[in-house]
């Protein structure tokens, strides 16, 4: 039964290490002594349900959107994310080359 | 459309073999055998079109808007054919950041070619760009917006102003970084307004030939093994491209020469296929091409004993050095044995030795793409990467009004009933060399062609003329012949012996002791093509059957493009040799022309190759077409006479 427990919550660890980024070390900690200190907000138990609860990481790609989607160099709107793709010749996107 | 059946035999069945399952339909006995018989089923049209990628939804629906009945077979749903993964732009002379004009944009295509294009069929496409962007605009391609509102236009692909001496030109419009995908969108969407019949998952057999003239086509319909014959006044092929015959390919597993093949088949030829576009870095196994500026910032192709070798073949430029001769030379180490893997058959391309802040900025999401593609690490290990197929510029010849011609006895000669446009396609508007952002103007272009073309000489509703009775017999006899094959060798087995034989002697590095090894190879696993072996003996989606199908198209494909290449004595655009560095053209146009003798047709090498197959024993047969050097009116765009070609 408690090998059952700590496997789960080794598994939390590193479900809560993937999903969480940064925020590794504090919910590393907080899942490894169970105790809930008074400042957090109260939560809800750590059942599945409990977990949506939890402020979602948006998924950060690494080619961010411009605002308003309109590239502020050349003014560019609905143009492709990131740099310029044609800098260096080819048509590149995320190191990929799709045209030459 | 009338539906009638010609046989009707229900399949009944016990599978032998492995996988011991048994069904019963319809409550035949259980032990009953695996019927034989092909129920085929036919369908009158006014036109069909094989393919539904951007050229054949263009077809499609241009020739149902024109009120033709039309069916579109396609092995792929429509939006998932390899268009959607052009994720570059198209070019058009709209003039939108500077001022432009269409005969600029044909001049750098013509020189792209490097005048092997024919010159009234890049007149059309460039002349047609900015109508063919705009109506696609119209169609409702979300492109990206200048500020003003037009559409915004970016420097790529060869593009200059005045005939190549004002500076580079902006001509590239794109839908924020996949136009491919959104182009695919488009033209469905816009597909579904109109009532064209849309045969999906059914993979086109072959063509129905009589008389020289093309009748309809015989597909198989994978989901239930059933044949169909489509009949048609007009047949527009758009099949796509083969990049699949070469190891290390950006195709899709489905882009395998299908229409090219068909036509191959039915005994007319194909043109220009030893012209293949190569790129040096695709990463090995995936296909997937690294960009050039990974090199641009400062990383190194390695061979297996860890030295720079671009050192010794490029020694002011390196690793900077122009795409041809960087993918000669890591051919040249693959092929002196300094390769990298357990089959010494790639170089490394390696950035380690960078900052990794510096990649990450400089090359934003290249650690993800080489996690992804390669596995590896990119700020640890080095990137395996070899030259890869990325388009071919070759295919099914035709006018520049799509329709398919033949070349006999000195004249082009249209075979009527059949058009071609697309990849599939050889226009020649890409010529010896494709230019970027090109590819997709020629789809738009050319689907809209042959639909007008069609539109333009026939007349919904037309009277089909007879067919046989038993036309399409050789393909259901093939294709029964290759669902019971029981020889020694795998469908995969084969196709991997061709596509290691074309990556290493087909590939970037020709000359005529590789090409002829290669000639020779490729002709003896041509004949292993009897000795295959299929495992799934069933016809309801019957993968097995499909692929060996395929490898059959491919093997067609593969066989013509190595002996081309093998013939042509000469570099032109993408075919290099080493033996024979030079153009050869009918004057010296190095030099100037006063004084010169033209060199007669068999004596230069600017011309069309078109080549024949004769599929029982795969040997090639090679003619020569000339190029067509006159633009569609001399008084509005002039022809560009030939140059050398120097950027």
């Amino acid at each position: 039964m408690s090998l059952l427990r700590f496997s789960a919550s080794v598994s939390r660890r590193l479900l809560w290490k993937s999903a969480a980024g940064e925020s590794v070390s504090t919910g590393c900690s907080r899942a490894a002594s169970g105790a809930v200190s008074d400042k957090e907000p109260l939560k809800k138990a750590k059942t599945p349900q409990g977990r949506f609860d939890l402020p979602e990481e948006k998924s950060k790609d690494v080619l961010e959107k411009f605002p308003d989607d309109v590239n502020p160099v050349t003014k560019e709107k609905g143009g492709p994310r990131g740099p310029e793709p044609t800098r260096y010749g080819d048509w590149e996107r995320k190191g990929r080359c799709v045209d030459f | 459309p009338s539906v009638w059946f010609m046989l009707f035999h229900v399949p009944a069945a016990a599978v032998h073999g492995s996988r011991n399952f048994h069904f019963s339909i319809y409550g035949k006995k259980k032990n009953a055998q695996i019927s034989t018989q092909y129920p085929v089923v036919d369908h009158e049209f006014d036109a069909v079109v094989v393919g539904a990628g951007g050229a054949g939804l263009r077809a499609a629906f241009g020739l149902s808007e024109a009120g033709f009945n039309t069916a579109c077979i396609t092995k792929l749903f429509p939006t998932r054919s390899h268009t959607v993964a052009a994720q570059g732009g198209i070019n058009a002379a709209l003039g939108n950041m500077e001022e432009d004009d269409w005969r600029w944009h044909f001049y750098d295509t013509v020189k792209g070619s490097d005048w092997l294009g024919d010159q009234d069929a890049i007149h059309y496409m460039t002349e047609q760009a900015p109508a063919a962007v705009v109506e696609l605009e119209n169609f409702g391609m979300p492109f990206s917006r200048t500020e003003d509102g037009k559409i915004y236009q970016r420097a790529f692909g060869g593009q200059s102003l005045k005939y190549g001496k004002g500076g580079q030109a902006h001509r590239c419009c794109c839908v924020a970084d996949r136009t491919g995908h959104s182009l695919l969108h488009t033209l469905y969407g816009r597909s579904l307004r109109y009532d064209t019949s849309y045969f999906v998952e059914y993979f086109a057999l072959d063509l129905l030939m009589e008389n020289g003239e093309c009748k309809g086509v015989i597909a198989l319909c994978m989901e239930d093994g059933s044949i169909h014959r489509f009949r048609a006044q007009n047949t527009v092929i758009a099949t796509g491209g083969y990049g699949r015959t070469f190891f290390s390919c950006t195709s899709a597993h489905t882009s395998t020469g299908d229409g090219n093949a068909m036509v191959t088949r039915a005994g007319l030829p194909c043109q220009d296929l030893e012209f293949v576009q190569f790129h040096p870095t695709g990463i090995y196994g995936a296909g997937c091409l690294i960009t050039e500026g990974c090199r641009g910032e400062g990383g190194i192709l390695i061979n297996s004993e860890g030295e720079r070798f671009m050192e010794r073949y490029a020694p002011n430029a390196k690793d900077l050095a122009s795409r041809d001769v960087v993918s000669r030379s890591m051919t040249i180490e693959i092929r002196e044995g300094r390769g990298v893997g357990p089959d010494k058959d790639h170089v490394y391309l390696q950035l380690h030795h960078l900052p990794p802040q510096q990649l990450a900025t400089r090359l934003p999401g290249i650690s993800e793409t080489a996690m992804i593609f390669a596995g590896v690490d990119v700020t640890k290990e080095p990137i395996p990467v070899l030259p890869t197929v990325h388009y071919n510029m070759g295919g099914v010849p035709t006018n520049y009004k799509g329709q398919v011609i033949t070349y006999t006895d000195g004249a082009d000669k249209v075979v009527p009933g059949l058009y071609a446009c697309g990849e599939a396609a050889c226009a020649s508007v890409h010529g010896a060399n494709r230019l970027g952002a090109n590819s997709l103007l020629d789809l738009v272009v050319f689907g809209r062609a042959c639909a007008l073309t069609i539109a333009e000489e026939h007349k919904p509703g037309e009277k089909l003329s007879p067919l046989k009775p038993t036309a399409g017999e050789e393909s259901v006899a093939n294709l029964d012949k290759l669902r019971f094959a029981n020889g020694s060798l795998r469908t995969s087995e084969v196709r991997l012996n061709m596509q290691k034989t074309m990556q290493a002697h087909a590939a970037v590095f020709r000359t005529g002791s590789v090409l002829k090894e290669g000639c020779d190879k490729m002709d003896a696993i041509y004949q292993t093509m009897d000795d295959l072996k299929t495992f799934d003996r069933g016809i309801v989606w019957n993968t097995d059957l499909v692929e060996t199908l395929e490898l059959q198209n491919l093997m067609l494909n593969a066989v013509q493009t190595i002996h081309s290449a093998e013939q042509r004595k000469e570099s032109r655009g993408a075919h290099a040799r080493e033996d024979f560095k030079d153009r050869v053209d009918e004057f010296d146009y190095s030099k100037p022309l006063q004084g010169q003798e033209k060199k007669p047709f068999d004596q230069h090498w600017r011309k069309h190759t078109m080549s024949y197959v004769d599929p029982k024993t795969g040997k090639v047969t090679l003619e020569y077409r000339p190029v067509i050097d006159h633009s569609l009116d001399e008084q509005d765009c002039a022809r560009v006479p030939p140059a050398i070609r120097s950027y």
